[in-house]
């Protein structure tokens, strides 16, 4: 019996393709490729601008440094956010500062929450859809309206995800960032991107991510620029053009994919039912349809028991499973209680039926007490 | 507009694509078994204990930094003529970039008494770089280092393939730290590599060059950074490094050809000795003009028949240079007169005629 990976990436010929040619044209650091590939995702996300960069933390780090923020100031953030979140305020120098949750049936940051939180150090408020499904980005919006604050959307796992009020996730913030990483719903290797309709934000960040440099090895090949100089204390975190081209060709599949995991996660979850209340899933059936089902999250009613259940999966059902990204925050009791209640399921497009049929079965033999009910 | 000779050219075999393809069909992208074999390769290649393969050679320079324990308060010198990456690594750790003299515009590297002298109690760190791929006196630099208990990082971002006093550059300082940026000698779009023996600075930069993975719990007190290689381009590097030392060979004949054709030529002086060419990873030939005003015009004589050219600014003479400026001249006329020619593993010989007659042409009149 082979193993159930919590993940798989899997790609296609024409990606394949597109890196060889890639490849092939000899030119590897940010050209062409990369231009086609952010025009190619701002249009599908709706927004004016988007930029390429090394890691999903970079574009985060980018959106947060190109606001402006430093050291002394703060930015509110999910007390389930991913450690690139909080990867991204450190190297801007700022403060993470948690919201909890809202809970049940919902692992995104509680409106109410960052109300309270934002304090007169607060600089940006960042909202990430967790596993892929829509936060309550509307409502944190206005909030951020009201106090005059950028909102910054994490979107790296939700790349197509549509918020409860039928608004494109990563189109909603003044900046908002995707994620390419391995394991990813787009991956494509170290790479992530930073949206937005400002253009003063979108040139900073182009900006910061290659140095500081007034002109990129590009524009000096093609003869635009012959020289350059460094305004502004910079980084790399720049793209190559086979990743470019690797983000370009599974963006125009991304709708049929996501459609995969949609159906997937429907599957699981008609197949969970009978082990409730022993385990449900962590968010609520109405927003799948509206998810971009980066992975399949459920919450054990007895969190004792889920590193148990963990080890009896892998060691019984050779079925690989994970826990949520995040780190256990004080002052969040609801993010600290699904953090230990969570498990997350293989999610992976080669799974079909029998794999959900065999990863649920698994889980059924692992909670005899759920079975029994 | 397309240059006639660019200044760096890149050949991708079928070899090459098809070791990506091999990373790329399975759905390979997180960093494994390729990324494994290219830090064994590599840490082979350049004689140390423990390499890691990172996202770029700012990356790895930042890392370092972190691994040696840079942090605010500390200073780090730096030389002046450098790309601006060595010293934003230090700014990065919190730490501050002191820059020093290099030796002569004839030999544009770090100056080890310029090093001596700026060294303060606050003095953690000097950062070696071979420039264009020239060795710097890592003998005086490690000296005066072990001396002080400073560690000394090596920025050989240029500089694969060449070596001091018998070995490779990288495996001499505490922790060297390469690129494998698309102009480098081991190119691959964006990568890089700390390269160290000192198994606590492997073990902090193993540490710090990933964050978590999916499913995997953290700490955010040791939360590290997003600066892991992935593995196609893993898998392109490994597959390049075969024709290494055959490329270098090559970009060493194109250094000699330049020096044979150009040396004596009014108006132009070749930095560098002959003698220096042996042990250089040429990643660029730089030229010296008399003068700035004599070098853009060289330059931009150069450009009109196609063949590109680039020069590095002194890095106290960048617009977002913190103050105090300080006062360098000797970085300051090397970084004036220098230029670089085209450099690559292997140029045509028209391209090569078409580049020497170009300089020919465009050396001041006497």
């Amino acid at each position: 019996m082979d193993e159930i990976p919590l993940w798989q990436d899997r790609l296609q010929r024409e990606d394949l393709d597109a890196v060889a040619a890639a490849l092939r044209s000899g030119w590897l650091t940010m050209g062409p490729r990369v231009a086609d590939c952010e025009a190619a995702v701002a249009e599908g996300l709706g927004r004016s601008h988007a930029v390429l960069v090394s890691s999903p933390t970079a574009a985060l780090h980018l959106a947060l440094a190109g606001m402006g923020l430093g050291p002394g100031d703060e930015v509110v953030v999910s007390a389930l956010a991913p450690p690139a979140v909080a990867a991204a305020a450190r190297d801007a120098g700022a403060r993470a500062v948690v919201a909890d949750i809202r809970g049940e049936g919902d692992l995104g940051i509680d409106p109410d929450a960052v109300a309270a939180a934002i304090g007169r150090r607060t600089r940006a408020v960042i909202v990430s859809h967790p596993a892929g499904y829509p936060a309550e980005v509307e409502a944190v919006a206005a909030l951020c309206a009201e106090r005059g604050l950028p909102l910054v959307e994490d979107a790296c796992e939700a790349p197509l995800a549509t918020t409860a009020g039928g608004r494109r996730c990563g189109a909603v913030g003044a900046a908002a960032a995707l994620g390419f990483a391995p394991g990813s719903v787009l991956a494509a290797g170290r790479a992530g991107l930073l949206a937005t309709d400002d253009a003063a934000l979108a040139d900073r960040a182009r900006l910061l991510r290659s140095h500081g440099m007034t002109s990129g090895s590009w524009s000096r090949h093609t003869g635009q620029t012959a020289g350059y100089d460094v305004v502004a204390l910079g980084f790399n975190h720049r793209p190559d053009e086979p990743r470019a081209a690797l983000v370009t060709s599974r963006w125009r599949r991304l709708e049929a994919e996501v459609g995969e995991r949609r159906e997937l996660t429907w599957a699981y979850r008609a197949a969970l039912e009978p082990l409730a209340p022993a385990l449900r899933p962590a968010f609520a059936e109405a927003a799948v349809g509206r998810s971009s089902c980066a992975a399949m999250v459920v919450l054990l009613g007895d969190a004792r028991r889920r590193d148990e259940v963990r080890r009896s999966l892998l060691a019984v059902g050779r079925v690989r499973t994970g826990t949520l990204p995040a780190a256990p925050a004080d002052g969040a009791p609801r993010a600290r209680q699904a953090l230990r209640a969570a498990l997350a399921l293989p999610l992976l497009p080669a799974l079909g039926a029998a794999g959900v049929e065999r990863v649920v079965g698994a889980l059924a033999a692992a909670l005899p007490a759920a079975r029994a009910r | 507009m397309s240059w006639r000779v660019p200044l760096a050219e890149l050949r991708i075999s079928e070899e090459d694509v098809a070791a990506v393809l091999g990373c790329l069909g399975p759905g390979r992208l997180e960093a494994g078994a390729a990324v494994a074999a290219l830090e064994r390769a590599l840490a082979g290649t350049l004689g140390v204990r423990h390499a890691v393969a990172v996202a770029s050679g700012t990356a790895a320079l930042h890392l370092a930094c972190l691994a040696i324990g840079l942090g605010p308060g500390d200073e780090a010198i730096v030389p002046g003529l450098t790309f601006v990456a060595t010293a934003n690594a230090v700014r990065y750790a919190g730490a501050t970039a002191v820059p020093c003299e290099v030796i002569a515009a004839r030999e544009p590297n770090v100056d080890p008494d310029d090093v001596a002298r700026r060294i303060t109690p606050r003095t953690r760190a000097v950062i070696a770089v071979h420039l264009f791929g020239y060795p710097a006196d890592l003998a005086a630099l490690a000296e005066i280092c072990a001396e002080r208990g400073i560690a000394l990082i090596e920025d050989c971002a240029q500089a694969l393939g060449a070596r001091f006093g018998g070995r490779s550059v990288g495996a001499v300082g505490d922790v060297g730290c390469l690129s494998f940026f698309s102009k480098k000698q081991l190119a691959i779009g964006e990568g890089g590599l700390v390269a160290t023996d000192d198994e606590r600075i492997a073990a902090r930069v193993r540490a710090l060059h990933a964050l978590p993975g999916p499913g995997a719990a953290w700490d955010p007190a040791r939360l590290g950074h997003d600066l892991a290689m992935d593995e196609p381009r893993a898998a392109l590097a490994l597959s390049r490094l075969g024709r290494l030392a055959g490329e270098l060979e090559g970009r060493r004949r194109l250094a000699r050809a330049y020096r044979r054709r150009l040396a004596g030529t009014p108006g132009i002086e070749i930095p560098f000795t002959e003698a220096a060419v042996a042990d250089s990873g040429h990643f660029a030939f730089p030229l010296l003009l008399a003068d700035r005003t004599q070098r853009d015009r060289f330059r931009a004589a150069l450009a009109a028949e196609g063949v590109q050219t680039t020069c590095y600014p002194a890095l106290h003479r960048l617009a977002a240079w913190p103050a105090p400026r300080p006062s360098l001249p000797r970085v300051e006329e090397a970084a004036d007169r220098h230029v670089c020619l085209p450099m690559m593993a292997d140029m045509e010989p028209a391209s090569l005629d078409l580049v020497v007659d170009a300089a020919l042409r465009a050396a001041p009149p006497r």
